[in-house]
Formats: C-alpha cells, structure tokens, sequence
C-alpha cells in the first residue's frame, strides 16, 4: 500500500514538474518577423484595423523597454500592440463567472529583438487558454486566434505602414519621437 | 507485484495531476513573479560652476557687429596668437591622413565611402562640417588663418550653425531653412555666439560627428543627437546625471589635434593607465588609458583573462544606435533617380517617418539597437581608393580592418558593417565621384542625369569620365567605441559562449561552450553512458535476486 501512495505523489511530482517546464510554451507563440521592430508592429496594426468588420479596434501601443531605459539600464526594443473587439468582449464582460477574463484585455501583442537581432512576435495561445474556461469561452477564443493569426499575416509587397501612437483607450498619440512606457 | 502497483498508482496520480496542474496553469500566467527591481544608480549630478577666469563679453576685440565668420577668426586670433597654426596642422583641417602602415593617403579628402560618396566637386555642401570658411572648390586656400572657424567648436549658444551649400559659413542673411519648408532662419548673431565661446561640448563636436552622412544617426551608429543628453542606460560616461564627459574627456587635446580616429584606430592598448597630462605618444582615448589592463576587480577576475583577445568595447557595447534614434544601416545608390509622373522628387518614409525612399538618393534602410558584428582587428586598415581595380564582379570594401587571432596586436572588436551599391565606372574600373548638389547644370540632385554628375565628379578628381557606369556592393566598417553601458548592461558570459552566439562568426580562437574537443566529448559522454549501463544491470540483478528470495 506504502509503495501506491509513493507512486501515486510521485507521478504528482513528475506531471507538475513536467508541466512547469512547458507551461510558458503552451500558453504563448512566437514567430520570427522579416521587418525591424517598428516596422512589424506598424504592419500588426495595419492587420488589426483592416479587420474593422470583426470588431477589432486598436487599443494601445506601449514600449515597457522606454520605462526601463528611464530607470537606467537598457533592454532591447520591445513594443506591445493593443487591440480590443466588442464583438468577443462583450459577452464575456456581461457574465459575473466570465468577467474576471477581461484581465486578459486588450488582446497584446508583443513584438521585440532579441540578441541574434532578428524581431520575434509573441501572442497568446487564445485558443488553448479558452479552453481552459468552458465551452462558451473557449467559442469565443477560438474566434480570437483566427482573426490573430490574420493579424500576424505579412504582404511584403505592400509599403510600410506608419507606426500608429494611439494612446491606451484609443486616442491619437502626440507623435513624439519616443513611445508610452508601461 | 510491485512494480505494477507503482506503475497504477503513477497513471492514477497523472490523471489526477492534470486537471491541477492546468487550472493552475491559468493561475500563474495571471500571476506573474514580480520583475527583479531594477537597479539604479543614482549621483549627484555636477557641480555648474563656472570655471573660466576670462569673460568674453568683455573683451574690447569682441565687441565689434562682425559681418562674417572671419571677421570673427581675426578678433579670436589677437589673443590666441598660435590658434589657427596649430588648427591648420590637424586632421579637422586637411581633412588628410597618411596611413603610416600603408602609405595610403586617407581622411575626407581622399575616401570615396558609401554614403554621400565623396567630397570633390561637393565641397561647398560638404564643408559645413569642415572647421573652416569658404572651402567652394578646389581654390580655397588652406593657409589663410583667417578661414578657420573657431565658432563652430567653441560655441555655447547653441545658435550657431553652418549650413549644407554655404560653403563652412553660417547663414548672414535671412534663409529659409531647410529648403522649401517655409521656416525662416535669422541671420547668426556672430556677436553675442563670440562672447560667449567656451570649452568644446558634447553639442559642439556633435553638430558634425552625429550628423555625418547626411544626418542625424546616419553615419556612426554608435554617435547621435540622443548623446547630447544621455541617461546613464545610453551612456555610463556621458550621463548628464552622473560623469557627463564631454567627448575631450577621452579624446584629450592637445594643440587642436584631437586624438582617436578610424583612419588609425587603437586595437590594443597593453600600456596600463595613462597619468593624465602626460606627453607619452599614445592615444589618450582607449579604455585602458584611464581603466588600465585589468580593470576587473577579483569578484570578476576572470574577466581580466580575456583582455588579451577582446577589446573593452566587445562586452561594454553590446549594441548601437541603442537610444531612441534609428541609425541607416544601407543606401542603394542604383535606384536613385526616379521621380512622379509629373516628374518630381519622391520621397517615401518608413514605420517611423524616416526617409527610406529619396529620388536624390535612393533606398535606405534603419535599423534601431543593432547587434554589431565582430572582427579581429589589429589597428590597420586598408581603404578602397579612387584608382584602385573595380570592376563590379564582387563586393568592395570600402575599407578593411586587418588583423587575426596569432597577431599580438589583434582584438575582437564590435563593428558597425554599413553596406551600400554605389557608382562606378565601367571604363576606368574604379569607384565613381558623384557631383551631387550644387546650382550648376551637372549636379545629380539637379537634374537627375548620372552621366553629367559623373563627368563633373570625376573631372574633379583629375579623371575622364569614361561614359559608362554601374553599380556595385560596398561594405564599409566603423569601429564601435561610444554608448558604453552601465557594467550591469554588459554582455554576459553566455551571450559569446554558446552556439550561433555573439562570437559564431571569430575563427581562430576556442571559446568554450561554443566550440567542442571531440576526443574529450567522446571520452565524456563514453564514462557516462558506461556509469548509466552498470547502473542499470545493478539495479536488474537486485531485482532479479529480490524476487528470487520472495518466490
């Protein structure tokens, strides 16, 4: 019976073990971008606003990497992207058992260098996270990947569009040479 | 059965341990550890006092409404005699350096780079970043003291300014400034900027080393307008809050020559700290000169053994351009021309509002926090001069620094790798001189017709335009020295010691973790794979005798 119990907090210890090492891989993507930073994050936004039809609004747009260089040291650029549809918010914010989910809200993108100097795009695994909540919720999120995978979707044949400052909540930017910290 | 109760009592567990471990997936990401506190150092920052002992606007000289820069020059020169001799020997000057390795004769003057080209027939636009007045053309008369301009360093004002196509001067009159954008600019006030000169600034030396190449952050990399007032993040010296250098800190003058260049860069500096004020015949502005040899102290000490390989700025540089300021990365000269269907200038920009389309001039490409690439260099460089064989089959380099792992004086050293297609010419096989701007008919940004800026520019040189042109890849590399950051910001361990990391591309040097002894993994993974089998028959023969005994 003794031997049971060890093997039954023993494959306990190993799935947790297991999941925590792959937790952070499952839950978010990221992809290799052919443009520079700005440039990625501007094309996002373009993506985001020509999906006006589904809801898609863009939100924000922050550079958590202008805080730190403020505080005195130096990261890479980082840039998140912000973006918001009533079409999959509102039915989640209307319901007390699913209104906690707006902490995920606005949809953020990040996009950012890394130290080979390429640009990477990181997203959220709408859809595995939503199924994590229910039926209703995991509908909705499976909406949200589709039209995020469209976001992430690149003519290069067409220019570069202008990096939009939209301030959090949706109001023009000032246009300053540097971005919102976070 | 032991065995199979273990193995039931696992699956039990797992099945039960997914649910858990997924609800609490969704827990964690929502609850992130909090980020390590940033650490900040703060210090007082300088004391502004005024150090001078003499106040310009005293002087009985200075008091005159000068009508011009000379004007200017000759008042300067009835205190400080010596001033424009000492000026007329130095490299801001002549724009002239004979590489003593090479024998090449190098400086502006001479180099053809990869961004505006080339100097002659461009002197007047090009000469706002020369210390002197009315350098035109090929005339202007490098012994006049008369012509130097003192201003152009030693302002405080912050109001002067020499502008592209007047030749070194400043605007006299009322001009609209830049063209066609409808702001006026006052004539310079040549009387209140003389009162009040002063020590050179970050500002003064950045009006031209921030700005080559056509702009702000074009040229450098690692030298922008973001250097003016540094946070501490940009640059640990430079720190308006902390050190605030200014850039004669390092590069520390003496009779206007002002040491560090690229035309004969230091590699190597094996000669320890330098007393300040000391005539030795060294370059005052490398690392070592203040920080010595083993600048590490022993919790670090280890670094110290890499001295002797890498140069400082590998590890305290990990990137450039890395304030907010995008630097240009390539210029494609070959689609330069192309104009609107009503035949006017195109001008596209990019994500960020920078220019990445110019009829003048062509494509561009930015770029902002740039991973440098890194190279052995030995202090001696070779250039790609006007005469010198191309013949557009392969890539020029512009200039290449020399060096290897078995050579003493070598370092690694981050460069900035700018690359380019520029003109040249078919007939004669060499790189082509542009004549770019100017009123005359033949200037490119005139009439958009390379035949007739080529002649211009090549008759400049004293060549022939041989009517034929093409274009060709250059490369052209510049050491990266500035934007030192905070140790903290250095790069780490194993940022070079990894594969496909920062060293990927240096030959000739083991550097552990990236490169392998073959033998030595073998035997390794050998010893281990043999100590895995013993266990493993151990544990099978324990079992096999257990069950011997039970049964």
């Amino acid at each position: 019976m003794l031997k049971i119990v060890a093997g039954f907090f023993s494959g306990i210890a190993l799935v947790a073990i297991v999941g925590w090492n792959t937790a952070g891989g499952f839950m978010m993507t990221e992809h290799e971008s052919p443009f520079g930073v700005e440039e990625t994050a501007a094309r996002i936004q373009a993506n985001i606003q020509a999906l006006s039809d589904r809801g898609w609004k863009l939100s924000g747009i922050r550079s958590p990497s202008v805080s730190v260089a403020a505080a005195g040291t130096n990261v890479p650029p980082v840039i998140l992207v912000e973006a918001c549809s009533t079409k999959y918010s509102a039915p989640l914010l209307a319901e007390d058992a699913t209104r906690i989910l707006s902490i995920l809200m606005p949809c953020t993108i990040t996009v950012y260098k890394k130290d080979d100097g390429k640009t990477y795009i990181g997203t959220m695994n709408s859809g595995l996270m939503g199924k994590m909540f229910g039926e209703k919720v995991s509908s909705i999120m499976d909406e949200v990947a589709k039209d995020q995978e469209a976001f992430l979707s690149f003519d290069p044949s067409k220019p570069a569009p202008p990096l939009i400052k939209t301030r959090p909540g949706g109001g023009k930017g000032s246009g300053g040479q540097e971005l919102s910290g976070c | 059965m032991i065995i199979p109760r273990i193995i039931i009592g696992t699956l039990i567990a797992s099945g039960l341990s997914v649910g858990l471990a997924i609800s609490g997936l969704a827990y964690a990401t929502a609850n992130p550890a909090p980020a390590a506190a940033l650490k900040q150092t703060t210090q007082d920052a300088a004391p502004q006092l005024d150090s001078s002992t003499a106040d310009h606007t005293k002087f009985e000289a200075l008091q005159a409404d000068f009508k011009s820069g000379p004007e200017v020059t000759k008042a300067c020169l009835s205190c400080h005699t010596e001033a424009a001799k000492q000026i007329h020997k130095t490299k801001h000057w002549t724009w002239e350096y004979k590489n003593p390795d090479t024998g090449q004769v190098l400086g502006k003057k001479h180099v053809i780079n990869n961004f505006c080209t080339a100097v002659a027939s461009n002197e007047d636009h090009c000469s706002a970043c020369h210390i002197g007045y009315g350098w035109a053309d090929k005339k202007f008369d490098f012994t006049v003291q008369e012509n130097v301009d003192c201003l152009v360093c030693h302002d405080t004002t912050g109001v002067y300014k020499k502008l592209p196509g007047l030749a070194g001067h400043p605007n006299y009159e009322t001009m609209e400034w830049p063209p066609k954008s409808g702001r006026l600019r006052p004539p310079t006030d040549l009387k209140k900027v003389a009162q009040n000169v002063g020590k050179t600034s970050r500002k003064t030396c950045g009006a031209c080393h921030f700005r080559g190449g056509g702009g702000d952050a074009v040229k450098h990399g690692d030298l922008d307008s973001s250097l003016e007032n540094p946070k501490r993040y940009l640059d640990v010296h430079m720190d308006t809050e902390g050190l605030n250098f200014a850039c004669a800190k390092c590069h520390v003058t003496d009779a206007h020559e002002v040491p560090g260049s690229r035309y004969g860069p230091t590699a190597s500096d094996t000669s320890g700290a330098q007393m300040r004020g000391s005539k030795e015949a060294r370059n005052p502005a490398t690392c070592q000169a203040c920080h010595g040899n083993t600048p590490h102290d022993s919790a670090d000490a280890k670094l110290n053994d890499h001295t002797h390989k890498i140069a400082c700025q590998t590890c305290h540089v990990p990137a450039y351009a890395r304030g907010p300021r995008h630097t240009k990365m390539s210029w494609d000269w070959s689609t330069a021309g192309r104009l609107d269907e009503q035949g006017k200038r195109i001008r596209t920009r990019n994500s960020v509002g920078k220019v990445e389309y110019d009829s003048n001039k062509g494509h561009f490409t930015y770029d902002r926090y740039v991973i440098p690439e890194y190279k052995w260099v030995n202090g001696k460089v070779k250039y790609t001069l006007f005469g010198d064989k191309v013949d557009g089959s392969s890539l020029v380099k512009i200039n290449e620094f020399l060096g290897g792992p078995d050579d003493p004086d070598s370092r690694i050293w981050p460069l900035r790798v700018f690359r380019g297609k520029q003109m040249y010419d078919k007939g004669l096989q060499t790189l082509a001189v542009l004549h770019t701007t100017g009123n005359d008919d033949t200037a490119f940004w005139k009439n958009y017709d390379w035949d007739k800026a080529l002649a211009t520019g090549m008759k400049a040189v004293g060549a022939e335009y041989s009517g034929s042109m093409g274009f060709v890849e250059t490369e052209m590399s510049w050491p990266i020295t500035h934007m030192v950051a905070p140790k903290e910001d250095a790069l780490k361990c194993e940022q070079c010691h990894t594969k496909g990391g920062r060293l990927a591309g240096i030959e000739g040097v083991y550097v552990p973790a990236r490169d392998r002894i073959v033998a030595m993994d073998t035997a390794g993974f050998s010893l281990a794979l043999l100590a895995l089998i013993s266990v493993l028959i151990h544990g099978a023969i324990r079992m096999f005798v257990s069950s011997r005994k039970r049964g």
